[in-house]
């Protein structure tokens, strides 16, 4: 078992991991910026070492500080968390020359992962069901049409050297095709001064699915499920859930299996994450791997009752998933995750300051993640993420309602969180049936004016 | 020790010189020796473990791998909260505190033997070179970012300091 780790992140994370290893007899040492100094991951840590000044640029994501503090701490492996140097394969390389243990990942598949084509490819080889894309550029408008009539409408014309919406079209018709591709190559051409045009299939109300696997050190690959990540804002989510409703036992078995021969493929090693859109039909597409642990991953502790962070500790111990897995792996239950944010929960505008009440919500299937108290201060230069709430029921009807009473049990003052945004979503007619998709918080909020 | 092994021992200190030791034990029951040079309370730059490619480690965190950094300590800046590590030691007098402006080892010389950079009652400028903090098995030379008399050293040879630690309190005038 490895004797002792360093944390390099903060916040609720930086306590998870903290509390992982306590309760595995593993030594840990807090890294901290200025702004940091009075955190509850400085407390609880064995040890803690203040390696910069509050902007994370000259703290936690600084390279040579945080292995400094590595070396004089004498750990052997670092826990990256999630966000700053998790997926930073280049992090990874220095802990691998620096004869320290890096909790992921080898860096050749972080950076495999990184490179959103190479991924792709990468997936597509293992037969993972990839969205249909052109592969590269098409030729001109009717090379377009011949394309689109293979995959079926609707499509998305995307500028090659494009970005930022610009030279983007969607094509719902075969119709419409040539003069949408016209705009948007001419578009794209002013823009990038190149307007050569790929298509991808489109997906009108996509569902995002992800899976999370567990990968030992000596080529064994397990599939904890999925998780349904729907409701986002701006690509940041809010609402996270297991299992998801809309994915069957049959697409659910078909897919582990597909994944496991994939991942021992390419050597991947530790936890992590596969996302996928799902379109209206269930048919679900690959699109990005995060080589982490994610904020999310609490639900999947709670319908498993797998501690992911303690099986990431025991496999870059060297154990192995036989060791560290229960034999039979199930579906206990369901569980939501509200991210109780530090903003305002109609303008979404960020809100650092003193905590003054911080009443967290208990009881039965009631599970909070955070760092936060009371007289705490939440400092404005990181991450709005301040807690977790995770509820598990006997279905989701249960887990729905104690998440209500949850919500109206947690309360926070001084700073502005978005819990009451959340007991609306809670109260919203299309939620509560399970009727949602991406596009969910954008009509809303509009809806709500 | 017997007398006719006075020369042996005299070889044995050219030797132990020579090769930089700091300290040395024997007993081998009739024979104790211990030698302890002046130079030992300096540790060494810790060696690269075996496998430690510098070249390698230097390349990743983007410097020339040049072995020697210039860093200036930070300007104590009012923004920056007061480091709760800080012992205040002299506060009645109001001395200028010079901190570390990053996290490593701190070294008082810039190379074991060599005497330190500043002692107590030194006049130091601002930008002189007062001490090394080392980092990822770069020699960081520490500037002082003030001029005056150092009063009192904070820290001990070979000590492990954070981001912002306290290392010597000068006075200013």
């Amino acid at each position: 078992m490895l004797r002792k780790v360093l944390i390099a992140n903060r916040g609720e994370i930086a306590l998870r991991v903290i509390s992982a290893c306590k309760e595995l007899g593993i030594a840990t040492v807090a890294v901290y910026s200025e702004a940091d100094r009075n955190s509850l991951h400085v407390r609880f840590a064995d040890e803690a070492i203040c390696i910069g000044p509050p902007r994370p640029g000259d703290s936690y994501l600084n390279v040579p500080a945080v292995i400094s503090a590595a070396e004089i701490a004498n750990v052997d492996a670092i826990h990256p968390g999630y966000g700053l140097l998790s997926e930073n394969a280049n992090f990874a390389e220095v802990c691998r020359v620096s004869n320290i243990k890096f909790i992921g990942p080898p860096p050749e598949v972080t950076r495999l992962m990184g490179e959103k084509e190479k991924a792709r490819q990468a997936m597509k080889k293992a037969k993972v069901p990839i969205l249909p894309g052109s592969d590269g550029v098409v030729a001109d408008a009717d090379d377009a049409l011949q394309w689109a009539a293979e995959v079926g409408y609707p499509v998305i014309l995307k500028a090659k050297a494009g970005g930022g919406g610009r030279g983007m079209r969607i094509v719902r018709s075969a119709e419409e095709l040539p003069n949408l591709y016209a705009a948007a190559s001419q578009e794209a051409a002013n823009a990038f001064g190149n307007g050569e045009m790929y298509m991808e299939k489109f997906i009108e109300r996509p569902r995002h699915i992800e899976f999370q696997i567990l990968a030992d050190e000596h080529g064994n690959v397990e599939v904890l499920f999925e998780r349904e990540c729907s409701i986002q804002r701006r690509h940041q989510k809010l609402i996270e859930e297991a299992p998801s409703l809309q994915v069957t036992p049959k697409i659910r078995e078909h897919l582990s299996s597909t994944l496991k021969r994939c991942l021992t493929e390419i050597g991947y090693q530790n936890a992590g994450t596969i996302e996928f859109l799902m379109d209206e039909d269930g048919s679900i597409y690959f699109i990005e791997m995060n080589t982490r642990i994610q904020v999310e991953h609490p639900v999947t502790e709670a319908i498993t009752g797998i501690d992911l962070v303690k099986a990431q500790l025991r496999i870059a111990s060297g154990e192995r998933l036989d060791q560290i897995l229960p034999k039979k792996i199930e579906i206990r239950g369901h569980a939501i995750e509200c991210r109780i944010n530090a903003e305002h929960p109609s303008k979404f505008t960020p809100s650092a300051g003193k905590i003054t009440v911080f009443n967290l919500p208990g009881g039965n299937g009631v599970r909070v993640d955070t760092a936060q108290y009371a007289e705490g201060v939440v400092p404005p230069y990181y991450d709005s993420l301040i807690a977790k709430l995770i509820v598990h029921g006997k279905d989701r009807e249960e887990a729905v309602a104690r998440m209500q009473r949850a919500l109206g049990m947690f309360v926070v003052e001084g700073i502005e969180t978005s819990i009451s945004l959340h007991q609306e979503i809670f109260k919203d007619p299309d939620f509560r049936a399970g009727n949602f998709d991406t596009k969910f918080m954008e009509r809303f909020l509009a809806n709500r004016g | 020790m017997k007398p006719d092994g006075i020369d042996e021992l005299k070889e044995l200190i050219a030797f132990l010189k020579e090769h930089e030791i700091a300290e040395f034990d024997l007993d081998r029951g009739d024979l104790k020796v211990r030698l302890k040079f002046a130079s030992a309370i300096v540790p060494p730059a810790p060696a690269a473990p075996a496998g430690y490619d510098l070249a390698a480690l230097a390349r990743l965190i983007g410097t020339t791998g040049a072995p020697v950094v210039p860093v200036a300590a930070p300007a104590a800046h009012a923004a920056a909260p007061p480091a709760a590590a800080a012992p205040a030691p002299v506060e009645e007098e109001k001395l200028h505190i010079i901190k570390s402006p990053i996290v490593g080892t701190f070294y008082e010389s810039p190379s074991p033997g060599s005497s330190a950079f500043v002692s107590n009652g030194d006049r130091i400028e601002k930008g002189q070179v007062i001490c090394i903090v080392e980092a990822m098995k770069l020699m960081n030379e520490i500037e002082a970012d003030a001029a005056g008399e150092i009063v009192k050293r904070l820290v001990t040879n070979g000590q492990p300091v954070e981001y912002g630690q306290p290392l010597f309190a000068i006075r200013t005038n």
